[in-house]
């Protein structure tokens, strides 16, 4: 019976390495979700949050687009899709996503500034709604 | 006409519920009359799917787009074969066709045991008609293909263009072929608990259909790694991403059964743990077809957000793991193990650690996916983790089981000795230790690309070595030619032998995907007649000239096409071209990358933008300034040609016929010369 409580420990080794890769792991690579409104309300009552990886989705402002070509400089504005009133700049560098529109939803990945601007390491546009019909696209 | 698909699928659903009571009354009572309504009843169940999903077909191909499913996931511009495919596209008709799988694999596993296994058959039966029944009640409930609009649209929405693409029309029934395969070893391991004939029975005689399911699985896999390759255009294959993870799930349980069953035929261990995991494999298909289809979690390819799928389907995953926990408790003095792990050195133990780290890996996949629902559930407040929490666990892992896959096939039973390790293990070892030093010598500074080719090496050399010690010995004693000695060698040990190729298969793979530690990226504007130059990390150059920009419509698309001129080490090498779509029902962008494959790379080309694509269409601005996105892609062929190996191999495995039911006469001959008993490989059961 000794041998085979040898065994288990060994077993329990294992399974504690994985979970210490588990815990620094999540660690690493944590990132919040947050709407515009909660990343601006959160923000102002701690300035830690500017540290922090976030994801934010929010729909991009019609008219506030700018992307340059030659630079694959992007800017945009992002605000709150349910309330409509949390709105701040977005700054991405790369190409424009296929599917970006104006007036189109979009998570952006990176870190919300100091300086109140958003520098995003990726720009999602949202799938979500996208592979399935809604009733209402029809009738528009 | 069309309509009768759903009359079908109602009907359906009553003769499952038929036959699902008839199957267990009759298999507790012993009632022949009513096992046997039960199985004819999944027969019917397969004909009335047939009929549903040809309707589902019809309403495609004629245009019918009063149908809301057809209406938005097709177009009068849409060709015939992704009218076809139209089945599989969206959640409505893809559940249905889960179930019409399903339905067929059943009506083979009934057909295939009308005479055989007659003991099990009733509850296996039962099983199957119980899944199929809560496939057709989702998809009566809360997702009917049949639902029409209140008005009759001229046109439908056309389908996602991301989805016009071969790969992804093969990539979701191959993944579905391999969720509903799992359904059947799953079956017959419910049937063995209910019947109590909790023998290895149950396993050989499904060790074809689990092998069958690892076949499309795999493959289901690596198709949608090649889709997400070519049609995303990012250079990636492979995101983390929850649809990825959870096709990914059921595949480590599913391959830990596969390894963990030949402890339980050889030694009787392990019972407990084999019922386990073929339960997990076959709740975790059920889990990735949930989460692929209710967009619960936010990714690339969610469908829908229909919270009554996801209460109707976690309400099933619970009833499923309370049942199967429950039988497992009731049947736990059956499942007592033969024997016990004797050393540490053992094929035990590294089967057992295989064991271990497949499910570890599971579970921190498992976890990385699910955890934005935890957190949120838990606390409100939604946290994501990235693919840098998915690496940080699964690459040890991946590492360590690349070198159990060197060690598990060739060391001894029970109890290794020196002598085994030492004629097994010093060639191998001493491979991997050149290959790795090689690398450091060559100047990679890379920690685990350095130890996958190391370990890589390691586990190659072990498997030529069985296949050069096979061969060699039957050449011998058989008087034949090495080719011919070698292509019975695996003929006669095709279960052994097709598990090699298999482990080769998954090296190169594994090689491939360590190819990521030396890819290169440039992004540069350009003009046409401008170039831009990029280094391969194998050494040479390529170089890039964008010669025009030119425009094209099709049915459905207005293509904005960059043409590049390339060039390597100074010497043409051809003609790249990347796209700019434009889809005209939905007004949607998508990007065709250029790719220019070698055996060891790939030139990856991504029009990132165009700065007038108005003035080329209007023929104002023929040679706009256009942004080039180029990578160098180390050994990403390696993955594709690695998928393919392991193909080869599981098909060699799961080839139907009898292998030598004898031990073999290489091994018979000298047993006691080779001082280690070890166990013939055991006969296949015809499955």
């Amino acid at each position: 019976m000794k041998r085979q409580h040898r065994f288990v420990a060994a077993a329990l080794v294992l399974v504690g390495i994985v979970g210490y890769l588990f815990i620094t792991g999540m660690k690493d690579s944590m990132i919040y979700y947050y709407t515009p409104d909660e990343l601006l309300a959160k923000t102002a009552a701690d300035a830690s949050v500017h540290d922090v990886g976030v994801k934010v989705g929010g729909r991009v402002v019609p008219g506030t687009v700018k992307f340059d070509q030659r630079t694959l400089d992007l800017r945009f504005d992002v605000v709150d899709i349910a309330s409509g009133r949390g709105r701040f700049p977005v700054h991405y560098q790369g190409p424009l996503p296929d599917t970006f529109e104006e007036g189109r939803d979009v998570v952006v990945e990176g870190r919300y500034t100091q300086a109140g601007a958003f520098e995003a390491t990726t720009v999602l546009t949202k799938c979500g709604s996208r592979y399935e019909a809604v009733e209402e696209d029809y009738r528009a | 006409m069309t309509q009768i698909g759903e009359v079908a699928l109602w009907v359906a659903l009553l003769l499952a519920l038929w036959g699902t009571a008839t199957a267990f009354v009759g298999g507790r009572a012993g009632r022949g009359d009513l096992v046997l309504s039960a199985e004819r009843s999944v027969y019917g169940v397969l004909g009335l799917l047939l009929v549903a999903s040809g309707a589902i077909i019809a309403a495609f191909l004629g245009n019918e787009y009063r149908y809301q499913y057809v209406a938005g996931y097709s177009n009068r511009e849409l060709s015939v074969f992704y009218k076809i495919t139209g089945l599989w596209a969206g959640q409505t008709g893809s559940l249905v066709f889960w179930a019409l799988l399903l339905a067929l694999f059943s009506a083979l596993a009934v057909f295939q045991n009308r005479e055989r296994n007659r003991e099990f058959m009733p509850y296996v039966t039962g099983t199957l008609l119980v899944i199929l029944a809560f496939f057709l009640v989702v998809v009566l409930s809360a997702s009917n293909p049949f639902k029409m609009l209140e008005f009759t649209p001229a046109d439908g929405r056309g389908l996602n263009p991301q989805l016009q693409n071969y790969w992804m029309t093969i990539h979701p029934p191959t993944l579905y072929l391999g969720f509903t395969a799992f359904t059947i070893p799953f079956a017959f391991a419910v049937s063995a608990l209910l019947s109590g004939r909790l023998d290895t029975r149950w396993i050989t005689t499904t060790r074809r259909w689990t092998l069958l399911a690892w076949f499309f699985l795999t493959n289901g896999i690596i198709f949608g790694m090649m889709w997400a390759y070519v049609e995303l255009g990012w250079g990636g294959w492979w995101f983390w991403d929850p649809v990825e993870n959870a096709s990914l799930l059921p595949w480590l349980t599913g391959t830990a059964f596969l390894h963990s069953v030949m402890i339980q035929e050889k030694r009787g261990m392990l019972k407990v743990w084999n019922v386990f995991l073929i339960m997990a494999t076959f709740l975790l298909s059920i889990l990735a077809t949930f989460l692929t289809r209710s967009g619960l979690i936010e990714s690339v390819h969610s469908f829908a957000q229909n919270l009554t799928i996801a209460y109707i389907f976690l309400g099933f995953l619970t009833t499923l793991i309370v049942v199967s926990a429950g039988l497992v408790w009731w049947r736990r003095d059956r499942l007592s193990s033969d024997a016990q792990v004797e050393s540490f050195l053992s094929r035990e133990a590294a089967f057992l650690t295989n064991n271990l780290v497949f499910v570890a890996a599971m579970f921190a996949v498992l976890w990385g996916t699910l955890f934005p629902l935890i957190s949120e559930g838990f606390t409100g407040q939604k946290i994501a983790t990235g693919p840098p929490f998915f690496d940080r666990v699964n690459i040890p892992l991946g590492l360590l089981l690349l070198a159990l896959m060197g060690i598990g096939p060739v060391i001894a039973w029970r109890r290794a000795s020196p002598r085994n390790l030492r004629r097994n293990f010093v060639g191998p070892l001493l491979a991997g230790t050149a290959v790795g030093l090689g690398m450091l010598a060559g100047g990679v500074r890379h920690t685990y690309a350095i130890l996958t080719f190391a370990l890589g090496a390691f586990t190659l050399a072990t498997v030529a070595i069985e296949f050069w010690k096979g061969t060699r010995a039957r050449a011998r004693i058989e008087g034949e030619g090495a080719l011919v000695a070698l292509v019975h060698l695996v003929g006669r040990n095709r279960r052994r032998y097709g598990g090699y190729i298999v482990h080769v298969g998954l090296v190169v793979g594994f090689m491939g995907i360590a190819g990521k530690a030396f890819y290169v990226e440039e992004t540069l504007a350009l003009r046409p007649g401008e170039s831009m130059t990029i280094a391969s990390p194998f050494g040479h150059t390529y170089r890039l000239t964008y010669q025009d920009m030119s425009w094209y419509t099709a049915t459905n698309m207005t293509k904005l096409v960059a043409s590049v001129a390339v060039e390597k080490d100074g010497r043409r090498a051809g003609m790249l071209t990347a796209e700019k779509r434009t889809y005209r029902q939905r007004e949607e962008v998508a990007s065709e990358v250029g790719i220019r494959r070698a055996w060891n790379e790939d030139l990856y080309l991504i029009l990132a933008g165009i700065d007038d694509p108005n003035g080329v269409v209007q023929g104002t601005n023929p040679r706009p300034v256009a942004t080039f996105r180029v990578l160098v892609n180390a050994l990403v062929p390696w993955i594709w040609t690695g998928g393919f190996i392991m193909a080869v191999g599981t098909l060699i495995a799961l080839w139907p016929g009898r292998e030598e039911p004898r031990p073999s006469p290489a091994r018979a001959a000298r047993p006691a010369a080779a001082g280690r008993p070890r166990e013939r490989e055991p006969e296949l059961v015809e499955a």
